[in-house]
């Protein structure tokens, strides 16, 4: 096989439920943060965020998102811009939970191989994260405490809450 | 990873604490700050042991001596003296687990037991040619910090424990108990600590994850909610394999090749051994909580099973606490060389003692003929599954271990398997005083029966059990639901093991049941044990597996044991245990202990568990086609009520609805029980059993409702006609009572005279009676000693109740 070697680099891709699928993750994050006192959330929607490294291009990213990560049927995908545009301020929130550098990421071991298996070059890791995309009133620290009590374990996961784009 | 990447291990012997001068105040804080968990009386061996040799221990030495002789590995409480004060006797117990499972196991002497206590799983036989690894262990500490990961790896390390059974058994089972706070607690939580509701839902995903992607069923188990769990959840991981006989015995033999196999080693897991001997507190260890690979294990468990159909290793075990360290040490007794340049590494800055003593998942230990080895690493690297070969076993006597061409440990074995002190512990147990019972107010039967079939320790369990595939492998012959609408509580599942076996001819199966009650254990833990023993036994006996061929599992709860009062109460339940083995000739094949499980509360105060014994049986359908089911199966047919029931209310949930104190804890009488068992089991093994369901939490009550909602078939009972002691004179005292060693039984009319002749001449001591019938209208009528109705209530109005309370307080 000839494999062409890449220069490192970094790929973020966001794959999730395409809208007019209903969520039953994000339903069951909703019901979990509205029980930790954050009843004016009004909808969740959950997504997963792939962070690829290592000598392998976009494009052979976006094949392995394609024939791997994304259910063409049901999901979408989009590749993360290295810098998010500016939120708008209308209530629209992005929690990310990533597990912790030092603990191991089954998922993203896992797609390593299988992005391997598929003859694509070898990244040198995958770190795969649990997005949530909140839509409701609230203010960063009350959702970080939330966030913490029932979607992330300070223990073993970095959550980032941010503002968002709807 | 390779080698060069790892920085100078010349760290480790730099890093070395010196301990030589240390004053005892000195070493405690040493053994704090590295979570070492060493008492004063081991440290003073240490001590002595390196001043004889006139060096300083290695830090590597350090963490080995530490993780290989903590509770989690040696078991000190259970296997030291206990000087035991009950009342104005005293006595002493030179080893706890000698004198009481040991010994129960050995009087009882059954040759259908391969391997008891010995390896890293009970075995018993299963046919002529195969056999079944049993075990069950407990992640309570880790799934305290991170629910989903330290259940999850809780399966994934119990799973590796009967692959790495003799020479690796196919895990077909998987079980798991659970024991936690109230998910709706309503009450202040200490700063850190998870809500029981967040806690259930994470242990019950990591259960689910692990076993549904390693492709094994996990069709039986438990649930237990009382608020003091609430800071210390119990999370019991249990697994069966099937292992040819032949594949029973293994050998380590010098000049064997160490091989790691599986994961690679990482900083995760850390100190897992000596964190489990400590109180939980805020300062744990985060690295000692890990999040499972199954894939990575199941990789394993293919590449291992087939390496062991070519015979091409002499002996396996499974990397568990204490990493390398604790399985190159079991394996290799008579002394092991071992170089970790070899083992493959997540990150590459790790110290050697890191690598030594990582705790990282899905790794195994075999001991390989060098002749064998390429074949061997052919079979793994077809699977995707790294091999290392990490040294040799040889015959010194010693553990060598060096980095690099640096010594790391340089321990004798004897020493570090032999040389922990035996300190002396004080216990003491002071039997309760008969106490009536008192306090609470009276309530209608029918509003308690209300009350407690939405109990949470007696509702559905269906938001658990459906989240599990109990289907996996085709061979679930008796799920945990059943009845007509698949959704009722079943006493034991039946597994028939043809896709291991490949034996489509062969109709044997096998059961596996639990027991569990803390709150007889509050009142007397030397009858709880017996009771939940009887429990377990009389669940396998529901659902046709033979009570005589059952062998136990004893998992052991307890709070800390520096506790005298509570080690006292530990004492009295490993006593009970003993008896009751011995009752009923089952012997124990296997089992762990969990201590120290006790945290400071919101005011700062300790909050132990409630002493709680978990026993878990298994034993042999004989023909799983003839396996029962609980529900009612049709209208007219007759019930039939094996066992006496007595005035034993002590801890019962009907106590506990009322409010009430005291009263007599249930009392077993094993050989009686035993003989009913037996009987009952003759008849479903003839076909004349339609339905068999246990008398527990709730009494008769709630078993006719269970049964009744089941099959969508009322019942009709007559409490005149139960066998009692006779000074009960309360309808409520005969419904609710939790009397043990009692089944109720649906038999039809036409085999009542076959079913009946079964019980013979033991029919009196089992006290078999025809108590009522089965109807055709779902609604149970109950029949009180004066002849009046006592209640009649709609099963349906009871299914409803008993239904919507997981999922209601779980939100």
């Amino acid at each position: 096989m000839n494999v062409r070697v890449q220069p490192t680099s970094t790929h973020n891709i966001e794959v999730r439920l395409r809208p007019e699928h209903s969520d039953a993750e994000g339903a069951a994050a909703l019901a979990l943060l509205v029980a930790q006192g954050m009843p004016s959330l009004r909808e969740a929607r959950v997504s997963r965020v792939y962070e690829v490294k290592g000598p392998i291009s976009a494009g052979q990213v976006l094949q392995a998102t394609k024939d791997l990560l994304c259910d063409a049927v049901t999901q979408e995908y989009r590749v993360l811009a290295p810098v998010n545009p500016p939120a708008n301020g209308m209530n629209f929130w992005r929690v990310e939970v990533w597990l912790k550098p030092t603990v191991t990421d089954p998922v993203g071991e896992t797609v390593r191989d299988a992005i391997a298996d598929m003859g694509l070059p070898r990244p040198d890791s995958v770190r795969c994260a649990m997005v949530y995309r909140l839509c409701g009133r609230s203010n960063k620290p009350q959702l970080e405490k939330a966030v913490s009590k029932c979607l992330a374990n300070p223990l073993i996961h970095r959550a980032v809450v941010t503002e968002a784009q709807p | 990873m390779n080698a060069s990447a790892v920085k100078d291990p010349a760290a480790a012997a730099a890093e070395a604490p010196g301990i030589l001068d240390k004053s005892v105040k000195e070493l405690r804080a040493l053994g704090d700050a590295r979570h070492l968990s060493l008492n004063d009386a081991e440290w003073a061996v240490i001590q002595g042991h390196f001043k004889g040799l006139k060096r300083e221990p290695t830090l590597a030495e350090l963490e080995t001596l530490a993780q290989t002789w903590s509770e989690h590995c040696k078991h000190k409480t259970f296997t030291s003296p206990i000087r035991l004060t009950e009342g104005k006797k005293t006595r002493v117990i030179k080893n706890l687990f000698q004198e009481t499972i040991v010994a129960a196991t050995q009087a009882v002497k059954k040759p259908w037991c391969l391997s008891v206590f010995d390896d890293n799983a009970g075995v018993v036989a299963f046919g002529k040619k195969w056999a079944l690894a049993f075990k069950a262990e407990t992640h309570n500490h880790p799934s305290a910090l991170e629910p989903y990961g330290g259940s999850e790896t809780g399966v994934g390390g119990v799973v590796r424990d009967v692959l790495g059974c003799g020479l690796g058994a196919k895990p077909v089972l998987n079980t798991d108990v659970f024991c936690f706070g109230r998910p709706d607690y309503k009450g202040p939580l200490p700063e850190g600590a998870h809500h029981p509701n967040r806690t259930m839902r994470g242990v019950v995903a990591g259960v689910r994850d692990y076993g549904n992607r390693m492709g094994i069923p996990t069709a039986g188990g438990g649930l237990w909610f009382d608020d003091d769990y609430r800071l210390n959840p119990l999370v019991f991981c249990g697994t069966v394999g099937l292992i040819p006989q032949w594949a029973v015995d293994k050998e380590v033999k010098p000049g064997d090749f160490i091989v790691a196999v599986g994961g690679k080693t990482g900083r995760d897991g850390l100190h897992g051994a000596t964190f489990s001997s400590a109180n939980l507190g805020e300062d744990a260890p985060t690295s000692a909580v890990q999040i499972g690979h199954a894939i990575a294990e199941k990789r394993v468990l293919d590449a291992l099973l087939r390496a062991r159909e070519r015979k091409l290793y002499r002996s396996v075990t499974d990397c568990g606490a204490g990493g390398f360290s604790s399985a190159v040490g079991e394996l290799g007794a008579a002394g092991a060389r071992v170089s970790l340049e070899n083992a493959p590494l997540k990150v590459s800055d790790l110290d050697s003692w890191e690598i030594w003593l990582s705790e990282s998942q899905e790794r195994m230990v075999l001991a390989v003929p060098p002749k064998n080895l390429k074949a061997l690493q052919a079979v793994f690297a077809a699977e995707g599954c790294e091999t290392a070969v990490l040294g040799e076993f040889t015959k010194t006597g010693r553990l060598v271990v060096e980095h690099r061409g640096r010594p790391v440990v340089d321990l004798d074995m004897q020493f570090l398997h032999k040389g922990l002190p035996r300190v002396e512990r004080e216990a003491v147990w002071n039997a309760p005083a008969p106490a009536k019972p008192s306090g609470g107010a009276e309530k209608k039967a029918s509003l308690v029966l209300r009350e407690a079939v939405a109990d949470l320790n007696v509702c559905s369990r269906e938001w658990v059990i459906r989240q599990y595939d109990h289907e996996v492998q085709g061979g679930t012959v008796i799920k945990p639901l059943q009845g007509v609408r698949h959704d009722g509580p079943g006493d034991a599942c039946v597994i028939w093991p043809q896709a291991a076996t490949g034996d489509m001819d062969d109709h044997m199966g096998f059961s596996v049941a639990h027991g569990l009650n803390p709150d007889y254990g509050r009142l007397d833990p030397y009858w709880m044990a017996m009771a939940v023993v009887d429990e377990a036994l009389r669940n396998l006996t529901c659902v046709g597996a033979d009570p005589s061929r059952a062998a136990l599992l004893d998992n052991f709860c307890w709070a800390s044991p520096a506790d005298p009062k509570q080690l006292g109460a530990l004492v009295r339940a490993a006593e009970g245990c003993r008896d009751a083995a011995k009752g009923f000739g089952a012997p124990f094949i296997s089992g762990k202990d969990s201590l120290y499980n006790q945290s400071k509360d919101e005011k700062g105060r300790e909050l132990p568990i409630p002493g709680t014994l978990l026993i878990s049986a298994i034993s042999t359908v004989p023909d799983a086609r003839k396996a029962v089911t609980m529900d009612f199966k049709g209208p007219g047919n007759a019930l039939y009520l094996i066992g006496r029931t007595n005035d034993e209310l002590g801890g019962s949930l009907y106590h506990k609805i009322l409010g009430r104190s005291g009263g007599e804890v249930p009392k077993v009488s094993p050989a009686c029980a035993l003989e009913g068992f037996k009987s009952l089991h003759a008849a479903i093994n003839r076909g004349l059993v339609l339905s068999a369901h246990d008398l527990s939490e709730g009494g008769l009550a709630v078993t006719a409702v269970e049964m009744g909602f089941s099959g969508e078939f009322g019942c009709l009972i007559d409490l005149d006609e139960m066998a009692r002691d006779p000074r009960i004179y309360s309808n409520e005292t005969l419904l609710f009572s939790e009397s043990p060693s009692r089944i109720l039984v649906e038999v039809s009319p036409e085999s009542e005279s076959a079913f009946l002749r079964h019980f013979g001449k033991g029919a009196k001591a089992a006290a078999v009676r025809r108590v009522g019938q089965t109807t055709a209208n779902p609604i149970l009528k109950v029949v009180g000693l004066d002849g009046s109705v006592v209640m009649e209530e709609p099963l349906r109005e009871l299914k409803e109740a008993w239904q919507k309370t997981l999922p209601a307080v779980l939100g």
